[in-house]
Formats: C-alpha cells, structure tokens, sequence
C-alpha cells in the first residue's frame, strides 16, 4: 500500500490529533474529565513512574506503580507466550512430519480452531485461581494454536525436491529435520509468531483486567474504579505503547532473520 | 556388472494418490546404463520418465522389479547418485558457498579441505565473486549452475538430472549444454538425464531411450554419439538432423496418444 | 496391498481421534481421576447445556451476545469499508488515515475497556463501541489493499470502452474488490465476537460471557464448561456461515470454481 518515505510528513497526522488532544479538554469541546488533556495524562504517567517508596534513590521508579505492574505483567507474557511459541513449533513441526501425529492431532487442532480462545480464560481461573497461573495458561494456549497452523502449513509447504536433494548430499532423517526443514518453514513460522504476539497482548490484558491484583490491565481498572482517569490513560497509552513497539521490533527481527528472501 | 553400471529389470510402478483410482505409471521398464555413459530418458509429459530417474535416485520405493547400481540394489538415497531438479532446488536461506559446501559437511570433510573444494566447485561453473550471494539474487543459469556445483562436490559416481535446463530461455540452455559437456570431458560420469527436448537429448547424450506414453515402456533405444566424437560441430551436420528427425517421429506417436488420454 | 491397508488405518484414525477424545473425557471425569470440580463430565456439561437451551436461558445470552457482536460489526463494516475505499483513491484522506492505521493496528484494543466504559457506562453501548473499535482495523486494512490492488488492466480496458468515473468506481473497483474487503469482513467477525465474550466477562450481567464468569464465581464448573461448549459452537457456526455467504456472494471468482 503506497504511503510517503518521508517519515515527518507520513506521521504528521499524530502529531495534529495529539495536539488535538490537548485542546479540545481545554477549550471544553469535550469534557475534561472525561478525556483529560495530553499534558495531565503525561504528567500522572511521569508521577505514576516514581511513586514508588523506599530508601534508595531507584526506589520510587522500582516500587513504583509502573515497574512493578510492568515486570508482573511481562513474566506472564514471556512465559506464556514463550511457551506457546516452543511447543507450537514442536507440535507442528511433528504434524507435518509424522503421519500418525497428524491423523490423531489435525482433526482436534482443525475443530478448536474457530473456538474464541478468551472463553478459556474462566476456565483457567477455575483450575489455576486468581494469580499468575491462570494468565500464562490462558496466554499460552490462546497463542498456540496459530503457532501450530503456522509451523504445520510451514513444514509441509517445503519443496519435496529440496528434501530429495539434501537426501542425495547424504544428509539422515534427524538431518533433513532439522537442516531442511525447521529453516524451509521459517518464514511461515515468524509470520505466525507475529500473530501471536498481538494475541498474547490481548490476552494478557484482557485476564489482568478480570482477575488479579497485579499487573498493567489490573493496574488500568484500579485507577479507573478510582476515580483517577489522567492516570488510567497514562496506562492504557503506555500498554498500547509496548504492545505497538513489540510488534515494531519483531518486524525488523523477522526482515533481518528473512534476509535472504529478497 | 561394472562400477557404476545401472541396471533397471523390469520396473512398474503405480502412482497411488489420496482419492481416486491408482494409476500404472511405469509398465516394466528395463534398461542397461554403461559405466560412464549419458543417457536420455526421451518422452511425452507424464510418461513416467520422471518416476523412473526418482526410483533410480531411491527417492521412490521400488515396488516391483529392481533396479541395481554397481551390482547393488537401490534402496535408497545417497551420495552415490547425485540429482539436479528442474527448480534446481537451492537451499534459499544459504548462501551459494553454504549451498555447494553442504554435501561436503554431510560427508564429514575436514574444514580446510571442505573450503578447498567448494572454491575449486563454484570456479568451475564461473560463478566466482557469487559465493556469499544468495539463490534469490541469481539468474536462473546461475542458479542451476550453483545446483550442479552442490551436486559435482560430493562426486558421485552417477549424476541424475530431471530436465535441468527445463526453467531456462533458450539461449541460457544452449550455455548450459555447452558448460555440462565441458564438465563431463574434464570430470567423466554415468548420466541420465530426463528431457522432453528431442534436440538436447541428441547433442548431450551417448544413447536416447524413447519412452511411450502412461504406462511407460521403453520403445526402442537410439544410438546418438557423434561419428567423430566431436559435438561441438555435430550440431550443424545433416547426420545431426536426421537423427533428430528419426527420434522426434518416435516421439510424436506418444506425444499426440499423451495429449489424446489427457483429453479423454 | 500393505499400502492400501494404511490408507484406511489413517481414515479411520482422522475420524476417530476427537471421538475418541470425547469418550476418553467423559470416562476419566467418572473415574475421579480428577476432582469433578475440576473436570465435570462430559454427559454433565451436555446435560447443563440441554438445561439451559430449555429454560430459555442460553437463548436470552445468546441473543444478547449476538446482538451487541452484530452491531458492532455492522457498523465496523459498513465504517470500515467506507474509509478504506476512500483511503485509496483520495490522496489526503490516505494522508490522514495511514499512520493511524499503521500505528493502531497492532495495539491490544482491549486496554481501551474502561475507557469505553468511563465514556458509555456499563451497559451495552459501551460493549457495542469496544467492537466497533476494535473490528474496523482489519476491515479497513483489507478494504484499503483490495481496492488500492484492482488489476490496472481491467480498469485500462473499461476506460478504453468509455467507462465514466462514477461507473468505474461502482461497477469495476469496487466489484473486483470483493473478494478483498470480504476477507477483511471474515477476519473482522470473529474479532468481534472474541471481544463481545471479554467484555461481558469483565463486565458481567447477562450475555454468555458474563454467565460463564457467574458460573465460575459459583465454581459452577459444569456452568463453564457448558458456557465454553456453547461459545465454541457460535464461533464455528460463524465462520461456517461466513464461508456460505462468500460462496455464494463470489461465485464468479476463480476459488469458487472448486
């Protein structure tokens, strides 16, 4: 899709809706308590990074609201995300290469598929409770299954000549695995990774913001149920933030994992 | 039984798909390769010849009949019997060094050697200063250049090719007739060689089996060397044309009786 | 004959894996295996669920659930489609819209939540606007590619048959379109439904998301369970309905022609 190279220009429109934001809260075209303007927002964000109480001087940035939700709201992302990804790829990786493993696991994978995988998230509180259990589970197995189709389409779309080849080189089974095709599926595999990182977003916002005492999504409710709406932005920017940088910095990992694809 | 000779004996083969009825592609075949020589595998689309190089390359299991290289039976793949594809079949993520020294790495040469060889490979086929390049920056000649590069390290004794120059403009092809002849004077080989070009099978090959349309049976078997072993000029003599012309009559027959079973 | 044999040995296993799933759930949960908390049975669930259909109960969710995914879809599409054509053929308006696109479309929308709430209250304009939001992006980045990639050939040989401007837009761009923007909608409908399901299960009430977050404060398991069952059910039957419609919507485009 055609867009400017100019990076000022293409981005200028932010710019204008952020002083928008300003202007509008304070000339009263919108009520300020309801959309308070940017430089309040900014403001309780700077507050809320160092509200933190302790004797050291990193005290009030690493007590404060901000890392600590933070840190609590990426362990259950890492791991549940980490883990979607590592047995995603196993599992369909071991689809696409053994025949009994797909006609038992592809008609299970082919039926959940349509299921929205947030409806999970109860069940998970159900059997893991209110902490960070249930979030990495419901993390991970949301992000699974993409992981999954997009490792098992990945492998089997390997060219069959490019197995024979490196069969007439000499390469053994566990060698054509690993040297053919986990790399021949690659870019099918960081595509759907990079599904999965927005899903893994979206969930882990959406369990903080049911359950829980901590974390970024727990951290929006509170501030919202008290009253606190400057702050509660700051928050909701800041999550949108990371999630937009996550997705950003994949971006250029996967072009420069993907070099060779011109 | 020679070194490298290839024996097929009566090989069938029955292409068997998900759904539908199976299908008898190859319907005993037999035929005797010498050490040392090229032969074509000539014939219509579909008429197995495909399937035959890919048993032969141990790609396909033999199901009925044998197929035997130096006296042993083909069960399957191995360094012994290198293959260029038409999509010449790069490794896309490696770069053309990577690519030619992967078969080397397979065989477990020591590293300096491996380099070595690698460098002496990707000179042959004048692809110099393209080491570190990788196969989506290539041409196509280069590509299956690098192809036949990756395949010419491991030394094979015999080279299976599933019509190489299939995916090349004409003049690209006629550079690569002429580079593989070059090859095979300096590093002699038993080819077989798989191509529906009448005038390719001729100016490259020793001998031209004629295959007939599915099932496919070996119709009779042309002798192509040149009467002074000179194929550069081969090519501009009525000997040449003739021998065109008798080989495509043979073909024409199982091509038309091809297109009239796919019609059907 | 060997390879024949395991032709059906596979068949047979595709086809019985999620029966025999079924059947391995329903025989642990009487085993105890687990704590009938934890996993209810089978027949339980299914009979939760029959229950339910009865009384009228999951009708009402059911309803409801839909009714908010549907409006908010439907103004998503309709929103959404409008931008993404104009996206691509007036330059300003591309301008305008491209770094928002490009910016929002990977944010997790659902932190806006208590925005949405703080600005709509807690009943069902607020649900209904978080789906809007969130589903408009993948109809407009859809709609914005289908109708910026138009095959130029198909528009030069219409202009050469003296095609005006306004036919061209109506009878040529935005029928070849189709299959783009349609793509757009598939994606957009079950975004809208997973959202519909999150925000009734962080706001509660009635809806099957919020039944189910009921059941699980009762630690009414079999409630969950039927809850997800029944989710799952609307999620296929969804897509499923969505497959039908392009079908037949696109019966002149070459996948149809299977």
């Amino acid at each position: 899709m055609t867009t400017t190279n100019n990076v000022f220009v293409r981005y200028l429109p932010l710019l204008l809706l952020a002083i928008l934001w300003e202007i509008a809260p304070r000339l009263h075209f919108v009520d300020p308590s309801e959309l308070p303007p940017l430089s309040a927002v900014a403001k309780a964000w700077w507050s809320l990074l160092l509200d933190g109480e302790g004797k050291t001087w990193l005290s009030p940035f690493l007590n404060g609201s901000l890392w600590t939700n933070g840190v609590s709201s990426f362990i259950n992302w890492f791991f549940g995300l980490g883990g979607s990804i590592l047995i995603g790829i196993a599992l369909g990786v071991m689809m696409a290469w053994s025949r009994t493993v797909e006609d038992v696991a592809s008609p299970l994978v082919k039926a959940l598929y349509p299921m929205p995988k947030s409806a999970l998230i109860p069940v998970m509180i159900l059997w893991l409770g209110l902490g960070a259990g249930s979030k990495i589970a419901s993390i991970g197995l949301s992000c699974l299954l993409p992981v999954i189709l997009s490792a098992y389409n990945g492998a089997r779309g390997v060219d069959q000549t490019l197995i024979w080849s490196a069969q007439a080189c000499g390469a053994n089974q566990r060698e054509v695995l690993w040297e053919v095709i986990l790399p021949g599926a690659m870019p099918d595999i960081l595509a759907g990774i990079r599904n999965a990182i927005a899903i893994s977003f979206i969930v882990l916002v959406a369990s903080e913001l049911l359950v829980g005492q901590r974390g970024l999504g727990y951290l929006i409710s509170f501030l919202g149920e008290g009253g606190v709406y400057d702050a509660m932005f700051a928050v909701v920017i800041t999550v949108s933030a990371l999630g937009f940088f996550a997705d950003r910095a994949y971006l250029y990992f996967m072009r420069r994992t993907l070099v060779w694809r011109e | 039984m020679t070194a490298s000779g290839i024996v097929f004996g009566e090989v069938n083969h029955t292409y068997r798909p998900m759904r539908g009825r199976p299908v008898l592609a190859l319907d005993g075949v037999s035929l005797e390769v010498k050490e040392r020589e090229f032969v074509a595998l000539l014939g219509p689309s579909g008429c197995g010849k495909s399937t035959l190089l890919y048993l032969l390359g141990g790609f396909l299991p033999v199901e009925s009949g044998s197929i035997s290289v130096g006296g042993k039976p083909v069960v399957g793949p191995g360094p012994d019997r290198g293959i260029v594809f038409q999509n010449y079949s790069l490794f896309p993520w490696k770069t053309v060094k990577q690519n030619v020294l992967y078969g080397l790495e397979k065989q477990r040469m020591p590293k300096a050697e491996r380099e070595k060889r690698a460098h002496e490979l990707i000179e042959l086929v004048h692809l110099n200063g393209f080491e570190d390049s990788f196969p989506s920056q290539l041409s196509g000649g280069m590509k299956q250049r690098v192809a036949i590069a990756r395949t010419l390290a491991i030394e094979p004794e015999t080279l299976l090719m599933d019509e190489p120059f299939g995916a090349l403009d004409a003049q690209t092809r006629t550079l690569m007739h002429e580079e593989l002849l070059a090859i095979m004077r300096r590093t002699p080989k038993t080819v077989v060689f798989v191509t529906h070009d009448v005038r390719e099978a001729v100016y490259l090959a020793d001998r031209v089996a004629v295959m007939t349309a599915r099932p496919g049976r070996i119709k009779e078997i042309v002798d192509t060397r040149p009467p002074h072993g000179d194929r550069v000029n081969y090519i501009n003599t009525p000997e040449f044309t003739a021998k065109v012309d008798y080989l495509w009559n043979l073909v024409r027959d199982e091509a038309i009786r091809a297109q009239e079973a796919h019609d059907a | 004959m060997e390879r024949v044999n395991s032709l059906w040995k596979r068949r047979l296993l595709r086809s019985s894996s999620v029966i025999l799933l079924a059947v391995a759930w329903e025989w642990g949960a009487r085993m105890h295996f687990v704590s009938d908390f934890l996993l209810p049975s089978l027949s339980s669930v299914l009979v939760r669920l029959w229950q339910d259909i009865v009384s009228g109960d999951l009708l009402v969710g059911l309803g409801l659930t839909m009714a908010r995914t549907f409006a908010g879809f439907a103004m998503a599409a309709v929103v959404g489609v409008v931008v993404g054509v104009t996206i691509a053929r007036l330059r300003f308006v591309r301008w305008f819209f491209d770094p928002i696109v490009s910016v929002g479309n990977p944010l997790p929308k659902i932190a806006f939540l208590p925005i949405f709430i703080l600005w709509f209250g807690v009943f069902d304009w607020s649900k209904i606007a978080m789906v809007a939001f969130s589903s408009v992006f993948p109809v407009v980045v859809a709609t914005w590619a289908a109708t910026e990639n138009v095959d130029k050939y198909v528009v030069w040989s219409a202009q050469s048959l003296g095609v005006s401007r306004r036919a061209l837009l109506w009878q040529i761009v935005l029928p070849s379109a189709m299959p783009g923007v349609f793509t757009g909608l598939q994606i957009a409908l079950p975004i809208s439904l997973i959202v519909v399901i999150i925000c009734e299960m962080t706001m509660g009430g009635e809806g099957l998301g919020g039944s189910m977050m009921t059941s699980m404060r009762f630690a009414d398991s079999p409630g969950v369970f039927s809850g997800i069952v029944a989710i799952a059910i609307v999620g296929s039957l969804l897509v499923k309905a969505m497959e039908l419609i392009r079908r037949r919507l696109l019966v002149w485009h070459a996948e149809s022609a299977r």
